[in-house]
């Protein structure tokens, strides 16, 4: 037996990874040398930048791979590391790049917030920044064993980012909450793959779809086939455990109160940053591993992804909290999302990352005006913006601000001159491909449904004849670089789709077969 | 073979004794410190059937987690459990119960052996000397699995146990309030307890 040339430079594919969890610990010590209780405040932004130009030299590694672009079209072998647990395909690749980006983007919008927001330990960053590494590694992840060690590693993360701050209950509950939801998660996902090693002998994706694409495979196993319902339950338990986690209609109900009592920063990564890779692993299982299975998952996908649209478009209707609101938002968009992934199609999986990378932008916009508009009070109670009739006169105090918030909203809902209608409508011409046009037609009227209360939200910036309103503090320009950038490419993809489309399109052809 | 057959009895007297010390001790304290005993012990027989992964892990796990753990409740708490130990009679019907339902199976399963084997002792008329020829041990292989093929799976676990230690750390410290808990050693000597009840 050698052992020797199992750990390759050649087949070392998690470099990007590599390199962010060397720096936490880097960081870690660091900071611990230097004594944070006396220093914590001076270095706080300075920590949250650094860690956002970290993850902008992870974009640059990974952009800078040679294993990604070693090979044109479909290749099985060619990109698979650490025997075969780790992929960079490019799939792997893009959906890795846009959550370094995002990820780095976020960290540039909190470093102002957290001194206002007095999350001002240094264990508050250290945990996000392991969150993100956990987030990357579940991008390219080829093994159910990794797979779920980094749902754990960001689950972790998560739990102890709801519950941060300790003088308040919600955050506590909310703690509570995400760490019960979370463990009967974990659980299920465990018992599914062990139904799926129980089938199959592997966990792996790539070989477990060679064993079930191989008609002859189960042939020569004849035993197997008393077996077989076992994948199918197992998948299912494997596909639903991410169901729980991407918060999705039935499964959603932890993520109103966790929303609602987490800090607004934690908040903000939950419903912005963590969602794209859950998506990202659950395509490489269905469409990789589970192709020839896809009646099975077709049929929860869309059943799911119907009920979330419908769930988080009527749910949001007599929501006046700031916070419950977007998570109710937040579960319809991961329907819409599902919908293009339950088409089973190449065309639905383009859609579903042209939706998350679309989502993720005007998320962006959404939490950045969230936190930016601190009411001017006394108490440190008071000051943060929870009630929807907060924003009432914020055309007055900032109109950049409440035009931007304007903007962002038409996008989510899907009006036109934005870029959120090109996503909305490729999500339904996914659907209407995979011919469930009664699907279709329902998720459409729910659409129009969910337009309601952010139209709401502008009806409530622009519209109400209010003299006296909330008094905000003023935002210094430099602290809306990101929050601009992101409000331009909602303009920008709107009259320039192609750009992100033609990516998405390439990424797709290159990673799946059907 | 002989003084492996004595070390076997040796530690196996000590497991039962430890076993019986842990019902049968008056202070609750006692009962954990031959509970850990025991399991030293039992890891020392899996030892001698040379199944070293799982020893350690009994010593790790069990020993070095759950029992002091629950030594630690225990002495945190300071209850009055002497008392308990009174009605030990009122549940020996329940344990021999529990007793004779795990040595019905392995009786049956013995004598499965016996039968197989034809006479009333077990004996190996022919050992293949090269099988007890170990080349790798089991910590051994273990490891070179665990290094080699799961070396990221490794890795992770590791960071996964760092932001639980650094969660932990920062959600229960209170740093309002430095004061150091300090034990005062003549109150802990005057604590007067019988071994036996």
């Amino acid at each position: 037996m050698s052992f020797s040339n199992l750990v390759e430079l050649k087949t070392f594919n998690v470099f990007p990874e590599y390199f962010i969890g060397i720096s936490a610990l880097y960081i870690l010590i660091v900071l611990v040398l230097i004594s944070y209780n006396v220093h914590g405040l001076i270095v706080q932004r300075a920590l949250s930048e650094c860690i956002g130009f970290v993850l902008l030299l992870a974009c640059y590694l990974i952009i800078n791979d040679d294993l990604v672009f070693g090979g044109s079209g479909f290749e099985l072998y060619s990109m698979l590391g650490f025997y075969k647990s780790s992929v960079t395909d490019h799939f792997a690749f893009f959906t890795k790049l846009t959550v370094c980006l995002f990820s780095s983007f976020y960290f540039f919008i909190i470093a102002d917030f957290l001194k206002d927001y007095r999350l001002t330990s240094f264990e508050y960053l250290l945990i996000l920044l392991f969150a993100v590494l956990g987030l990357v590694l579940l991008c390219g992840s080829n093994d159910l064993l990794t797979a779920y060690l980094s749902i754990e590693l960001i689950s972790l993360s998560s739990y102890i980012l709801a519950a941060f701050k300790k003088t308040s209950s919600y955050s506590a509950e909310a703690g509570i909450k995400y760490l019960v939801t979370g463990a009967i998660s974990s659980a299920f996902f465990l018992l599914g793959s062990s139904f799926i090693y129980a089938y199959s002998g592997t966990i792996n994706v790539t070989d477990l779809w060679l064993i079930i694409s191989d008609k002859d495979w189960l042939k020569i196993n004849k035993v197997n086939n008393f077996l077989e319902p076992f994948l199918e339950v197992g998948l299912a338990f494997t596909i639903f455990s991410l169901f729980i986690k991407l918060a999705l209609a039935p499964l959603h109900v932890w993520s109103l109160d966790v929303y609602e009592g987490a800090p607004t920063i934690s908040t903000f990564f939950f419903a912005v940053i963590t969602k794209l890779s859950f998506f990202a692993f659950l395509v490489r299982i269905s469409y990789i591993a589970a192709l020839k299975y896809d009646e099975v998952w077709q049929f929860y996908s869309i059943v799911i992804a119907f009920f979330s649209v419908f769930v988080g478009s009527f749910g949001g209707l007599r929501q006046r909290k700031l916070k419950t609101l977007l998570a109710y938002s937040s579960v319809s968009h991961m329907g819409y999302t599902l919908l293009a992934f339950s088409s089973g199609s190449r065309f639905g999986a383009e859609m579903l990352l042209f939706y998350l990378v679309i989502y993720m932008f005007s998320g962006l916009g959404v939490w950045f005006v969230i936190l930016a508009t601190q009411i001017r009070r006394k108490r440190y109670t008071d000051k943060f913006n929870t009630e929807l009739g907060n924003l009432v006169l914020l055309r007055k105090s900032n109109p950049a601000l409440a035009l931007s918030l304007t903007l962002a909203m038409f996008s989510i809902a899907g009006i036109p001159p934005l870029v959120g209608f090109f996503a909305k409508m490729g999500v339904f011409l996914s659907v209407l491909h995979a011919k469930y046009f009664f699907v279709a037609l329902l998720a459409i009227l729910c659409s129009v449904v969910s337009t309601f209360y952010y139209i709401r939200i502008i009806k409530i910036l622009y519209f109400e004849n209010f003299l006296v309103g909330q008094l905000y503090y003023p935002l210094m320009t430099s602290k809306t670089t990101v929050f601009s950038i992101s409000i331009f490419f909602l303009l920008f993809f709107f009259l320039n789709p192609t750009t992100l489309y033609l990516m998405v399109y390439k990424v797709v052809l290159c990673s799946f077969i059907n | 073979m002989l003084s492996a057959n004595l070390v076997f009895y040796f530690f196996s007297g000590v497991l039962v004794f430890s076993a019986i010390m842990v019902v049968v001790a008056s202070h609750s304290v006692f009962s954990l410190l031959f509970l850990v005993l025991s399991f030293i012990t039992s890891a020392f027989l899996l030892f001698m059937l040379e199944c070293e992964f799982l020893a350690l892990i009994f010593v790790v796990v069990y020993v070095g987690a759950i029992a002091v753990l629950f030594l630690f409740a225990v002495m945190m708490l300071d209850a009055k459990l002497q008392n308990l130990a009174r009605n030990l009679f009122r549940y020996l019907p329940v344990g021999f119960f529990f007793a004779l339902g795990f040595l019905v199976p392995m009786l049956h399963q013995i004598s499965l052996k016996v039968g197989e084997s034809k006479s009333f002792f077990i004996q190996s008329s022919y050992v293949n000397w090269y099988d007890l020829l170990d080349s790798t041990s089991d910590v051994d292989v273990y490891g070179q699995v665990l290094y080699s093929y799961f070396v990221l799976q490794f890795l992770v676990v590791g960071l996964i146990l760092l932001v639980v230690l650094i969660g932990v750390v920062y959600l229960t410290n209170t740093y309002t309030s430095n004061r150091t808990v300090d034990q005062s050693t003549y109150k802990q000597l005057s604590v007067s307890s019988k071994f036996f009840y």
